[in-house]
């Protein structure tokens, strides 16, 4: 036995013995860490689980205590795991792959309350992603328009920015500084009184006898510098009435501006506020929107994280992978009934506690390597003894075994009796009915094709809203006992064309077309009311201004003409008077000659 | 290192058989070419420790071949892809498959698979090559080498002497 160490053995025991006690310590911890990391990863939110602890016959994990909380509502749990326990395949573990023979979840439970925040440090952008109610009410703009049903003529004046405000104080600016450029302009202009001291003054200059020559070239001298300071004058007089001219004709455009405006703001309001027969038709929209936008919203936000995983793992499933060698090598995969993936969980069975009741769900086959193992991934539910419905049955499968990928999801329920649902206008409320529900929704290459169908029984709403409107409805919808919903969302998954009819359209749209005409026409008298007594506001004292503007360019204008007949004014010729004299001392000789002779 | 360079030596000077050197030498290489998280290596530790080989030979062929195989994995691929895709061996593979034993041994692995026909391949030439070294230093360079300063470095070592005492 010179080849044979026995002692040897044992020291295999040994190392394999403390290689298994080294895994089986690290395991629970590498697991939860996993859990925790990988987990808050997809979330956006804390993942916590309290305990992982290995079991032995058969070889497994149990997981207490798992909850993943709510990005959107940090004190709140997307959902929470009392327990969760998974048998384990030991070969696929010597290869690093995890199959799991079994799983078994129990407590599950959704919107469960939290003690202390889920929100990771940088998770506050992210959460209003999630969002979906603040992201429907902004889409919903028919809702928005009836919410704000019926304000006060004052309510909407102060919300809308007027035209009317706009020409108004525009108006007033202009006037100012046109106002402020006349006066300077007039102020240096000679008034009457200045008028009178010229017209003295050329009297004085032309009404006495020239004396002598100096006298006349003294008079002449002064008289030609009155001509130039006239001539100034009257310069200053035209630029003061063209400037005149020019504010004249802006104030008129402006005050034109102002009052065409309220007609103008009267259209805009009359459009943005209308309530027509169209609310009506679309009302069941505005009632069940937010509730059914929400849903779908949270829906396919989690369908949108989860989806691109599986694809993922399906491109590194082995059956596509390049041919490229690599230092890791790869696995080649022969046919065989059962493939080993990276990752499966053959089967998983799910209690679940939810707002509608029990439920028990089946899963199988969830691997992100469906191409693998040839199957989809499926999971169905059932209600289990539901107080508020006689069957609940849901089925989703995600087939991402070709490319583009088909998932589908159908959901039929009976005698749901539906709980209490706000509904998104006038504090209307739908107290209960009981709803027969038939839902499916397939997504293939980012298309969504989807449908809602729900009949409902037994209705009875209630309001508490104390506008008219909401009176009105009120009174409306408890007329209603049974109606129908339907829905759909078609086209691109991230963008998908939401439909929502109802016959309560029908319904209702008699009883709201007469009361929303007569309303409206009752809102549309008063804010023309309004929007006058607002143009009284800016153009009563300017039209009055603009008056006195015109009568200040009539003055201007006489004093002009005044100037021009004092600037005619001339002096005698010394020369001439003196002509004139001996011509009148000789005809004067000549006169007593003759009457001497005669 | 230094001192399983030391138990090597150790061995080398010794009486032990040069056949129980070259057969640690070759099951080093076999571990080295091959993942080292493979089930074939769990058996090939145990035939380690079992058979009387020298220890510190597995570890330094272990340490060494490591090395070598950085180069030669890629054509260690390359075998095993085409071994495992081969069509005249696919039905043999897929009988194989059908196993969980077999499937758990990753035979699968182009890398496994191929490192592991190349380490068979070249066994027999190191276990060949390794025995006519190990016999012609022992005849012609062991008394060279332990006049050199290093290995007298290496002998006057704390570490080497309680070796020595506990291996007796």
């Amino acid at each position: 036995m010179k080849w044979i160490r026995w002692s040897g053995l044992a020291g295999f025991a040994a190392v394999v013995a403390l290689l298994a006690a080294i895994w089986l310590l690290l395991a629970p911890w590498l697991i939860r860490a996993s859990i925790e990391t990988l987990g808050s990863k997809v979330a956006r939110a804390r993942v916590d689980v309290q305990s992982v602890s290995m079991m032995f016959s058969p070889i497994g994990v149990e997981i207490r205590g798992l909850t993943v909380a709510n990005a959107s509502q940090p004190m709140e749990n997307l959902f929470e795991v009392d327990r969760a326990e998974a048998s384990l395949e030991v070969g696929p573990l010597f290869l690093g792959k995890t199959i799991i023979q079994e799983l078994s979840i129990n407590g599950l439970e959704f919107n469960t309350a939290r003690t202390v925040s889920g929100a990771l440090p940088q998770s506050a952008s992210a959460s209003s992603a999630l969002d979906g109610s603040a992201g429907s009410k902004e889409d919903s703009g028919l809702a928005s328009q009836l919410m704000a049903e019926l304000p006060s003529a004052e309510e909407i004046l102060e919300r809308e920015s007027l035209q009317t405000d706009a020409a108004g104080k525009t108006l007033v600016s202009t006037f100012d500084a046109r106002k402020q450029q006349v006066n300077e302009a007039v102020a240096g202009l000679p008034d009457e009184k200045a008028l009178l001291a010229y017209q003295e003054e050329v009297q004085a200059l032309t009404a006495n006898n020239i004396t002598s020559l100096q006298d006349f070239q003294q008079r002449k001298q002064k008289l030609d510098e009155l001509r130039a300071r006239f001539k100034a004058d009257k310069k200053a007089i035209t630029s003061a009435r063209d400037l005149i001219g020019e504010t004249r004709i802006d104030l008129s455009d402006k005050l034109k501006t102002l009052r065409d405006a309220p007609a103008a703001d009267l259209a805009s309001i009359r459009a943005k506020y209308q309530l027509n027969a169209e609310g009506a038709v679309n009302l069941s929209g505005l009632l069940f929107g937010d509730d059914v936008g929400n849903r779908a919203a949270w829906l396919l936000h989690w369908y949108q994280e989860l989806s691109p995983w599986l694809d993922k793992m399906n491109s590194t499933d082995g059956v596509e992978e390049p041919e490229v060698p690599r230092p890791e090598g790869r696995f080649v995969h022969f046919p065989s009934a059962d493939p080993w993936p990276d990752f499966l969980i053959r089967k998983a069975h799910i209690n679940a506690t939810t707002s509608v009741g029990k439920l028990a769900g089946e899963a199988i086959d969830i691997t992100g390597q469906q191409r693998l193992i040839g199957r989809p991934m499926q999971f169905t539910a059932e209600g289990v003894d539901m107080p508020s419905a006689k069957s609940l049955n849901l089925k989703l499968v995600l087939d991402h075994r070709q490319k583009p990928a088909t998932d589908s999801f159908t959901l039929t329920s009976s005698d749901w009796q539906m709980p209490a649902v706000e509904l998104g206008i006038g504090e209307t409320r739908l107290d209960a009915a009981k709803a027969q529900v038939q839902a499916s929704a397939n997504v293939s290459a980012g298309k969504l094709s989807s449908k809602l169908d729900m009949q409902m029984a037994s209705a009875s709403f209630s309001g508490s809203g104390q506008t008219l409107f909401a009176k009105e409805l009120t009174s409306a919808l408890q007329t209603v006992k049974e109606f129908n919903i339907r829905a759909a969302a078609n086209g691109e998954l991230s963008s998908p064309k939401v439909e929502l009819g109802s016959d309560l359209d029908r319904r209702l749209s008699a009883a709201f077309t007469q009361r929303l005409r007569a309303k409206q026409d009752e809102l549309e008298a008063r804010l023309q009311k309004k929007i006058n007594e607002r143009i009284d506001q800016y153009a009563g004292s300017y039209a009055d201004d603009l008056k006195a503007i015109n009568d200040m360019d009539g003055s201007l204008a006489d004093r002009f003409t005044k100037l021009e007949e004092l600037a005619k004014a001339e002096l005698k010729e010394y020369a001439d008077q003196k002509k004139q004299e001996a011509k009148d001392k000789a005809k004067s000789a000549v006169g007593e000659q003759i009457k001497k002779i005669l | 290192m230094l001192s399983m360079l030391a138990n090597l030596l150790k061995a080398l000077n010794s009486e032990s058989e040069p056949g129980q050197i070259s057969l640690a030498f070759v099951f080093g290489m076999l571990v080295a070419f091959t993942p080292m998280w493979s089930f074939h290596n769990l058996l090939l530790l145990l035939l380690v420790l079992v058979l009387r080989t020298n220890i510190s030979g597995f570890l330094v062929g272990l340490a060494f071949f490591s090395l070598v195989a950085l180069l030669v994995d890629p054509l260690s691929i390359r075998i095993g892809e085409a071994v495992l895709t081969n069509p005249d061996w696919r039905e043999f593979f897929t009988g194989l498959y059908q196993s969980e034993f077999w499937r758990m041994t990753a035979f699968n692995n182009t890398l496994t698979m191929g490192g592991l026909i190349l380490g068979l391949v070249c066994a027999p030439v190191l276990y060949v090559v390794s025995n006519v070294l190990i016999r012609q230093y022992r005849e012609r360079v062991m008394e060279q080498v332990n006049k050199l300063k290093i290995v007298q470095v290496i002998k006057a070592s704390n570490f080497y002497r309680m070796y020595q005492s506990l291996a007796g």
